[in-house]
């Protein structure tokens, strides 16, 4: 069975640093097999979360966009890569409004106890977090984690892992980072070979 | 003298729990006659999403004409800025993460074109407040926002030390902030600290 692998692009700005450390990851994957999908959130459109409530009794959301075309499209993948650059120390408001928009599924789980996702599926779904920032601190993506839980756990996906790089400004641009281009790409791979292995299994 | 008050209802959902929590310090600012307040619910504020162009780190402006246009100069104008923000999914809500990604402007004014973003003599003249509720009870759900808000505040020129914060979790449904214990008691006080010290900055 093919590997699905979708990746969300969350930076406003296209072909930048983050989406093409994303790119990197997702190439490295198709290269091991997968089957590869991305979708660039800003060509997508959505409304932020209104806190309503109203999936609290529903379980659905009363806004109908594109965000949730897009959670069908998560749910039905083996793996996540979500991205996006670091501003104002956190994630974008593009990304952070299409994750607040997940919120009737948190609904689905924990309200109306409708949505569960077994030991077994979360461990055959992978999530990573893919990010870059300007500043050179080692605490700049601490702001944007809790968030990638959230999603991650929201969706079904074990947080697998972090590919991030920091210090853009001083590097000017992903391109010239030693490391991280090719480690995108090496991870890529591993995260398919793991998938494709657990799915044989 | 007037101290002008501007204050950001962050919240998609109005009058839920951080908006009256921001209406109770307000309340409380408000009985003070030289304090003159605006309150901006973010649903009304008409702010786009930063799009990274990096252009205002040349032009010293923004690329995009909405309501950023009027909030810049109410930012620089006034003497206090408040912002509140539910918290979701461990963050601070998206709305709000706009107006905070938007102030990038004046980051740039600040360190890449080195200009003044306010008037040497309004420096330290200036105070922030950040209110947050969240239906989570557990202790460190505000971990994550809090950083934002400081970068928020450090590029319109607010120092750290110049930063109230009055967070309460454990507050989900419509209304639930009525209940708790301190909420109110903190807000009020926390309004007439605020004017107290600012009343103080400004004569001084």
């Amino acid at each position: 069975m093919v590997v699905t692998v979708l990746g969300i692009s969350g930076s406003p700005h296209r072909h930048g640093n983050t989406e093409t450390l994303l790119d990197s990851f997702l190439d490295g994957a198709r290269s091991a097999g997968a089957s590869v999908e991305k979708v660039v959130l800003r060509d997508l459109t959505y409304s932020p979360c209104r806190g309503c409530n109203a999936c609290h009794k529903t379980g659905e959301c009363v806004v109908k966009d594109d965000a949730i075309a897009l959670f069908d499209k998560i749910l039905a993948v083996d793996c996540i890569a979500v991205a996006s650059p670091i501003y104002t120390m956190g994630i974008t408001a593009e990304l952070k409004g299409l994750i607040d928009r997940g919120q009737y599924l948190w609904a689905r789980k924990f309200v109306l106890k409708t949505l569960f996702f077994s030991d077994d599926h979360i461990r055959r779904h992978k999530g990573l977090f893919i990010s870059t920032a300007g500043q050179n601190w080692d605490h700049v993506f601490d702001g944007a984690f809790p968030a990638m839980t959230a999603i991650f756990n929201g969706t079904g996906f074990e947080y697998y892992d972090n590919i991030i790089a920091n210090n853009m400004d001083e590097f000017k641009g992903i391109k010239n980072h030693p490391t991280a281009l090719k480690a995108a790409y090496a991870k890529g791979i591993e995260v398919t070979g793991v998938i494709e292995k657990l799915k044989g299994s | 003298m007037t101290i002008k008050v501007l204050a950001f209802a962050g919240s998609p959902r109005r009058n839920g729990n951080s908006e009256t929590l921001l209406d109770w310090v307000l309340a409380s600012m408000a009985e003070d006659p030289v304090v003159s307040i605006q309150k901006v619910p973010l649903t009304e504020a008409n702010i786009n999403i930063c799009r990274g162009c990096n252009a205002c780190e040349k032009l010293n402006k923004c690329v995009q004409r909405d309501g950023m246009d009027i909030y810049h100069d109410k930012i620089i104008e006034a003497d206090c800025i408040l912002l509140s923000s539910p918290i979701y999914c461990m963050g601070i809500a998206a709305l709000p993460k706009a107006l905070i990604d938007r102030a990038q402007v004046f980051r740039s004014r600040k360190y890449v074109l080195k200009l003044p973003v306010i008037p040497p003599e309004r420096k330290g003249k200036r105070l922030g407040v950040f209110l947050a509720s969240a239906g989570q009870d557990w202790s460190y759900v505000f971990d994550a926002a809090v950083p934002s808000v400081k970068c928020f505040f450090h590029v319109i020129d607010i120092k750290n030390e110049d930063v109230s914060y009055l967070m309460i979790n454990h507050v989900d449904e419509k209304g639930a902030i009525e209940q708790h214990p301190t909420a109110k008691t903190d807000a009020t006080n926390l309004g007439k600290t605020v004017i107290t010290e600012l009343k103080k900055r400004l004569s001084a």
